[in-house]
C-alpha cells in the first residue's frame, strides 16, 4: 500500500523529469541568468561589473540602438506588406486548377526556400553587383541609359534586403496559403457566383474569411522572422560586420550579435534580448487579441 | 518497481545511463606537445616547414600546425579566453580580430605579455618598431609581429605607358589624378566612363584607413582616446569624398576577389589599387596571365613632401596564457617569427617582407620580379618600411572604422544632395559628422568600466 503510494507521487515526476531537466537547463536558466546578467558589464561570462539599471540607461541613448530598431521595423513592415500578399498571390495563382504546369511551378517557386539565407545572401551579393552584375548588365543591355555601376547595395540598402527575402520566403508562404485555399468549399464560392458576386467580392468576402486563421499565423511568424532579421545583413555586409552603409543594414539581432559576441559585453547584449524579447511578447499578445476581437 | 516501466522503457533507461557512464569515464588524451592555430594557408605551409625541423629537434616539445579558418580561429580562441575551455598554445592573430582580445582589463587578456621578454632579449629593437603597435595595448605587449605590410600603389602600367604617361612626374594625390585623367574614356560608346584611376568605393572601409594614416590622421592616440574629429581627418573625408561623387569622380570599386574582380582587373576598369605587399602574392596567384602589365610605385603624398606609403592589415603570434608550455612556446615563436628561413619563403609565396631587421639585407628582396616588369619589388616595399604610420590598437577600433566610414558615406549623401563636389564647400559638413562621430565613440568608450580602470 505504502508502496503503491510513493509510486502514484513519484510517477508523474518521473515523467515529467526529461522535459524539467532539459527545459530547465537550456531555456529558464538560460533566461534567468540572462536576466542577471542584464544588470552587469562583461569581459566574457567570467570579468563582469554590476552597473544597476545602466545597460538600460544607455540603450535608452543608444544611437545604434534606435538605428536598428528603425532598419527591424522597417523591414518587418516591409515584409509583411510585399511577403504576405506576394505569397497570397502566387498561391491564387497556382490553385487555378485551369493553369497548366501547375506542378512545376509550385517546385519552381518553393525551390529557393530550400537553398538557405547563405546561398541566397552569396546569389544576391553577386547578382547585385555593380558592373559585372545580372542585375545591372541585364538592364544596361535592355535600356542603355542605364548606369551599369548602379549601387544596389550601397545605396538602396533595404530594398535589396527586402528583394533578397522575398525571393527566398515567398514560396515558402506561399505553401501555407496554397493548403488553406484548398479547403475553401466550392459550394460557397459556387453560391456567391451564381449570386453575382465579383471575382474581387468572392475574394474578400468569401475566399479571406476562410483563410484567415492561416492568414494570422502567417502574418505572425512573418513580424516574429522580421524581427529576428540578422543572417542575411550579415552575410550581405559582411565586411561592415553586418552594419552595411551608414548602418542602414543594422538590425536588433545583429546589434546584439556584435555586442555580445563580437565585443565580449554579455551584459548589453543581454539587455538588448530582453527589450526584444518584451517587444515580441507584446507584438504576440496583440496579434492574440485582435484574432480573438475578429472571432468574436 | 520493475513492472512500474515497460521492458522497452528500462531498455532506453540502461543505454542512457550506461553511455553516459561510459563517456564520463573515457580518459581524456591530451594531445601531446603544443598547438599551434593559424587562418592562412600560406602561413601554414611555412610554419609547417619550420614546425618539421622544430619537431626534430625538440621530441619532448613538439608543435602541431592547425589551419582554422579565421572565424573558427576567432570564435574558439575567445571561448577558450572567457571560459577557460582549451585553446592552442599559440595564435595567429589578424589585426581585425585582436580588439575583441583588448577589450576586457589587461589581466584577463587571454595571451602572455612579451614586453619584459623583448626587453630582457634585446629583440624589440631588431624589428620594425612600427609592426608592435597594433598588438600593444596600454603599454603592453602581446605578440610578435609577424610582417609590416606597407603599402604601395600597384597601376596598369601597360595602360600608363602606352598613353604616354610619365609616373615619375607623380608626387600628389592630385599630380596622379591630374596626369592619369586622359585615362578615364568610354570604351563601349554608351555614353558612360568605363575606366577608373583607383580602385576604392565610400565602402571601402579598409582603403580609408590607409588613406588617413597616409595622411596622417587617425581614429585613436597613442593612448587610444579616440581622435576622430581631428584637423586632418576632416581634410581626408572632404577629399575624399570628391574622389567619388560629382560627375568627373575618379574612383570606383572593384570587389574583393572572384570572377567578377578579375575580368574587372584584365578589362583595365581600374588603372591604380592600393597594395600592400600580400597583394603582390595574392595577385600573381588569382592573374597569372596579367605578368608583365602591373608596376608598383610609392603611393603619391597628401602634399608634396608628405609620406609616401601606408599600412594596412597585420598579423601577430601570440603564446597564450592557457600554455602548459610557455617556454617552449615562447621558443617556438622566437624560431619561427625570426628566422630567415620564414622570411624568404613569406616572400617567395606571399610577397610579404619580414618586419625582422636583420633579414632586410637578405639578396632576394633584391631580385627583379618579371611579373612586375622586373621591379624589385621586395626591395621597393623594404624601403619604404620605416615610414610606416603606427597605429594604436583600442578595442574599439571596429566602431572607430565603422563611425568613420558612416561619416564618409553620408559626406557623399550630403555631396550630391546639395551638388557641393569640392573640398571647400565639404569641410563645414565634414567636421559636423566628424563632430558627431567622436561624440558617439565617445559615449562607447565610456561606459566601458574595464577601460576606465586600466587607463594610464
Amino acid at each position: 500500500m505504502k508502496n503503491s503510494r510513493l509510486h502514484s507521487s513519484w510517477t508523474p515526476w518521473l515523467f515529467l523529469a526529461p522535459f524539467l531537466l532539459t527545459f530547465g537547463a537550456f531555456i529558464a536558466w538560460p533566461a534567468v541568468r540572462s536576466l542577471m546578467l542584464s544588470f552587469e558589464q562583461t569581459f566574457g561570462p567570467r570579468t563582469t561589473a554590476f552597473v544597476g539599471l545602466a545597460n538600460f540607461r544607455f540603450l535608452i541613448h543608444d544611437p545604434y540602438f534606435w538605428t536598428a530598431v528603425w532598419n527591424t521595423l522597417l523591414f518587418t513592415i516591409a515584409a509583411v506588406l510585399v511577403q504576405i500578399p506576394a505569397a497570397l498571390g502566387l498561391a491564387l495563382l497556382l490553385n487555378r486548377s485551369d493553369l497548366r504546369g501547375r506542378r512545376f511551378f509550385r517546385l519552381v517557386f518553393f525551390a529557393p526556400s530550400v537553398v538557405g539565407l547563405a546561398f541566397v545572401a552569396i546569389i544576391f551579393s553577386m547578382l547585385f553587383e555593380k558592373r559585372t552584375g545580372l542585375i545591372n548588365g541585364t538592364l544596361h543591355s535592355l535600356f542603355p541609359a542605364w548606369d551599369p555601376d548602379f549601387p544596389w547595395l550601397d545605396q538602396y540598402v533595404m530594398p535589396s534586403l527586402i528583394l533578397a527575402q522575398l525571393w527566398l520566403s515567398a514560396g515558402f508562404y506561399m505553401v501555407y496559403f496554397l493548403a488553406a485555399l484548398q479547403t475553401v468549399p466550392s459550394e460557397l464560392l459556387d453560391a456567391a457566383n451564381i449570386d453575382g458576386a465579383s471575382a474581387w467580392q468572392r475574394f474578400r468576402h468569401v475566399t479571406v474569411p476562410e483563410i484567415r486563421p492561416v492568414l494570422n499565423l502567417i502574418t505572425l511568424l512573418v513580424v516574429i522572422g522580421s524581427f529576428q532579421f540578422f543572417e542575411l545583413p550579415y552575410l550581405l555586409y559582411h565586411e561592415t560586420y553586418g552594419n552595411g552603409p551608414e548602418n542602414k543594414a543594422l538590425s536588433i539581432v545583429t546589434y546584439l550579435y556584435q555586442t555580445g559576441f563580437r565585443s565580449g559585453d554579455l551584459g548589453y547584449a543581454s539587455a538588448i534580448g530582453w527589450v526584444l524579447t518584451l517587444v515580441l511578447v507584446g507584438l504576440a499578445l496583440l496579434q492574440r487579441q485582435l484574432t480573438k476581437r475578429e472571432e468574436a | 518497481m520493475l513492472k512500474m516501466f515497460s521492458p522497452g522503457l528500462w531498455i532506453v533507461l540502461l543505454l542512457a545511463v550506461g553511455s553516459s557512464v561510459l563517456v564520463a569515464l573515457l580518459p581524456v588524451q591530451p594531445r601531446p606537445g603544443m598547438q599551434m592555430w593559424l587562418f592562412d594557408l600560406n602561413h601554414a605551409k611555412i610554419a609547417n616547414v619550420i614546425a618539421a625541423d622544430w619537431n626534430r629537434d625538440h621530441p619532448n616539445d613538439p608543435v602541431s600546425v592547425n589551419l582554422l579558418t579565421g572565424d573558427a580561429l576567432q570564435t574558439r580562441m575567445m571561448s577558450g579566453f572567457y571560459s577557460n575551455t582549451p585553446v592552442a598554445d599559440l595564435i595567429e592573430v589578424e589585426r581585425t580580430m585582436v580588439g575583441q582580445v583588448f577589450a576586457g582589463p589587461v589581466k584577463d587578456v587571454g595571451f602572455m605579455d612579451l614586453t619584459g621578454r623583448l626587453e630582457k632579449e634585446n629583440l624589440r629593437a631588431g624589428i620594425n618598431e612600427p609592426s608592435f603597435s597594433p598588438w600593444t595595448t596600454r603599454g603592453h605587449i602581446f605578440g610578435l609581429p609577424h610582417d609590416v605590410h606597407p603599402v604601395m600603389l600597384m597601376y596598369r602600367a601597360d595602360l600608363v605607358e602606352a598613353a604616354g604617361i610619365d609616373v615619375s612626374k607623380i608626387e600628389t594625390w592630385a599630380d596622379y589624378f591630374r596626369l592619369l585623367r586622359p585615362l578615364m574614356v568610354d570604351l563601349d560608346g554608351d555614353g558612360r566612363i568605363d575606366r577608373y584611376l583607383l580602385n576604392a568605393s565610400p565602402t571601402s572601409i579598409y582603403y580609408h584607413e590607409v588613406l588617413l594614416l597616409q595622411a596622417g590622421g587617425g581614429m585613436f592616440d597613442e593612448a587610444n582616446h579616440p581622435t576622430l574629429n581631428q584637423a586632418i581627418n576632416v581634410e581626408v573625408i572632404a577629399r575624399l569624398v570628391t574622389w567619388y561623387t560629382g560627375p568627373t569622380h575618379v574612383a570606383s570599386e572593384v570587389p574583393v576577389g572572384g570572377a567578377a574582380a578579375a575580368r574587372l582587373y584584365r578589362e583595365g576598369y581600374v588603372i591604380g589599387l592600393l597594395a600592400p605587399d600580400f597583394v603582390t602574392g595574392s595577385i600573381r596567384e588569382s592573374l597569372p596571365d596579367m605578368a608583365g602589365k602591373f608596376k608598383l610605385m610609392p603611393l603619391p603624398a597628401w602634399e608634396h613632401g608628405g609620406r609616401r606609403t601606408s599600412v594596412l592589415g597585420g598579423t601577430m603570434l601570440g603564446i597564450t596564457k592557457a600554455s602548459a608550455h610557455p617556454e617552449a612556446a615562447w621558443a617556438f615563436a622566437k624560431a619561427l617569427y625570426l628566422s630567415p628561413v620564414m622570411a624568404k619563403r613569406l616572400y617567395e609565396v606571399a610577397g610579404i617582407v619580414s618586419p625582422i631587421k636583420a633579414n632586410w639585407k637578405a639578396s632576394f628582396y633584391d631580385a627583379p620580379v618579371p611579373y612586375f616588369c622586373g621591379q624589385p619589388v621586395g626591395r621597393m616595399y623594404l624601403n619604404l618600411a620605416p615610414d610606416v604610420p603606427r597605429r594604436p590598437s583600442s578595442p574599439y577600433y571596429a566602431q572607430g572604422q565603422q563611425l568613420f566610414n558612416t561619416a564618409i558615406m553620408q559626406l557623399c549623401s550630403y555631396a550630391d544632395e546639395h551638388k557641393v563636389y569640392d573640398e571647400q564647400g565639404l569641410m563645414p559638413e565634414a567636421r559636423r559628422l566628424l563632430d558627431q562621430a567622436q561624440h558617439e565613440l565617445e559615449q562607447q568608450m565610456n561606459r566601458n568600466t574595464f577601460l576606465q580602470a586600466d587607463a594610464p
